[in-house]
């Protein structure tokens, strides 16, 4: 009998402590099972699982605050460009390339435009594949019918998206609309700033709302497609 | 840089900090803008002031900028990354003589609405976590904020799984003291249970 309390016991210990990854499912199913078993049978553990969801709930209800991380990387590239000299550079690299990195951050910024069919490529291969064969047959975010002037991101956005949502997205990003949107919802969008175009791609693509995003322009790097 | 055609987010940040390591400063800014949210709404959660998460961001990617060439693939990159955010949060936070840029109690003053309502409930939950070691209040957001696994925080914060446990414990003993209301009778209250 005092073998067996110790041994629920132990398990009640054992099991109480993987409470909060059962509650964040991140348990592998032996554990996720072994748990189930010993809360079946537990209304101590039970009730501790009921305190801990809620606290969790809590925390997850609790605001967070969003900011823009453009000026916070500007200030990092100014840190690393008053470093002497960089980690390192691989001896790999076309010399003109290594040349280039040696520049000022605003020159390899510049440069960055030369690399954006590799984002493009890279990241939405499907959905452009995807979007050639289930969009109707008039303008859609992957069609080449006469772009607008300046146009070098098409994106479409929620369609709940208000237009204070939509302004705040395109500031953070540094782009302002050209034309749109389309009858499929396509927004063309120019920059703004010196902001590469594959920077403002990743600050669009970090938004929920923000359905699809890709850059327009032709790979000026032949060789670095996938 | 050449990445894999369809590669999932785990092997875009692998891929990107190979890049990183021989130098390339568009794989950083692209892997600094990925991870930018993520890390400021994590160290929102304990400093309000800007500079601050600014400050622990950016010195965050320094190191990954000095390291990403000794990356072994040990760890996933974001519980790398994270982790040296842990490090980098944790002093920051203890170099502030008595969390002086941290939330304080002051942040959350004494309420003295309905004790079952949701918002007070996040009141006190608020203070109870305001009181927790940083180690305990660090674990607990990375399981309950982040979402990470008991490994993968035993391995941002550079510890056994069995000292992550235990500071779970500790942390949820003490957020107990805190939360009359949940610690006094959790069926009283409209949690969901499955």
């Amino acid at each position: 009998m005092t073998s067996r309390r110790t041994e629920h016991s132990a398990e009640h210990h054992e099991v109480s402590a993987l409470i909060p990854w059962y509650i964040n499912e991140t348990l592998g199913d032996r554990e996720s099972q072994r748990v189930d078993s010993h809360l079946a049978a537990c209304t101590v553990c039970r009730d501790d699982l009921a305190v801990q969801r809620r606290i969790r709930e809590a925390i997850h209800a609790q605001p967070s605050v969003d900011y823009m991380p453009v000026a916070s990387l500007k200030r990092l590239q100014a840190r690393l460009d008053a470093q002497p000299a960089e980690p390192s550079v691989s001896q790999t690299l076309p010399a003109g390339e290594r040349s280039f990195r040696a520049a000022p951050w605003r020159a390899w910024m510049a440069a960055t435009a030369a690399g954006i069919l590799v984002a493009v490529g890279l990241f939405g291969a499907d959905h452009w594949l995807q979007m050639e064969r289930q969009l109707p047959n008039y303008r859609t975010v992957t069609n080449s019918i006469a772009r607008p002037q300046g146009e070098v991101i098409r994106a479409v956005f929620a369609p709940t998206i208000t237009l204070v949502e939509l302004q705040s997205i395109l500031d953070e990003a540094q782009l302002r609309i050209v034309s749109g949107p389309t009858e499929a919802g396509v927004y063309s969008l120019a920059s703004n700033s010196t902001l590469t175009v594959r920077a403002s791609l990743a600050l669009l693509r970090q938004h929920p709302t923000v359905r699809f995003a890709e850059g327009t322009q032709a790979d000026p790097e032949p060789g670095n497609a996938p | 840089m050449t990445l894999p055609a369809k590669n999932s987010p785990k092997e875009r940040d692998s891929a990107l900090l190979v890049a990183i390591g021989t130098g390339d400063r568009r794989a950083l800014e692209e892997l600094y803008l990925s991870y930018h949210r993520r890390l400021a709404r994590f160290l929102s959660r304990f400093t309000s002031r800007y500079e601050n998460i600014e400050e622990i961001i950016n010195d965050t990617f320094m190191v990954v900028w000095q390291n990403a060439k000794d990356f072994r693939n040990a760890s996933q990159v974001s519980t790398w990354i994270i982790g040296i955010a842990y490090r980098t949060a944790l002093k920051s936070f203890r170099r502030q003589k008595n969390h002086a840029g941290a939330r304080s109690l002051e942040d959350y003053p004494e309420q003295t609405v309905d004790p079952t309502s949701d918002a007070e409930v996040n009141d006190w939950l608020k203070r109870g976590m305001s009181q927790l070691p940083i180690e305990q209040r660090l674990t607990l957001e990375l399981a309950y904020h982040m979402g990470h696994s008991l490994e993968e925080i035993a391995a941002i914060t550079d510890c056994p799984v069995g000292t992550v446990k235990a500071r779970m414990f500790h942390a949820r003993e003490k957020l107990r003291q805190y939360l009359p209301t949940l610690s006094g009778g959790a069926s009283e209250l409209p949690v969901r249970i499955g």
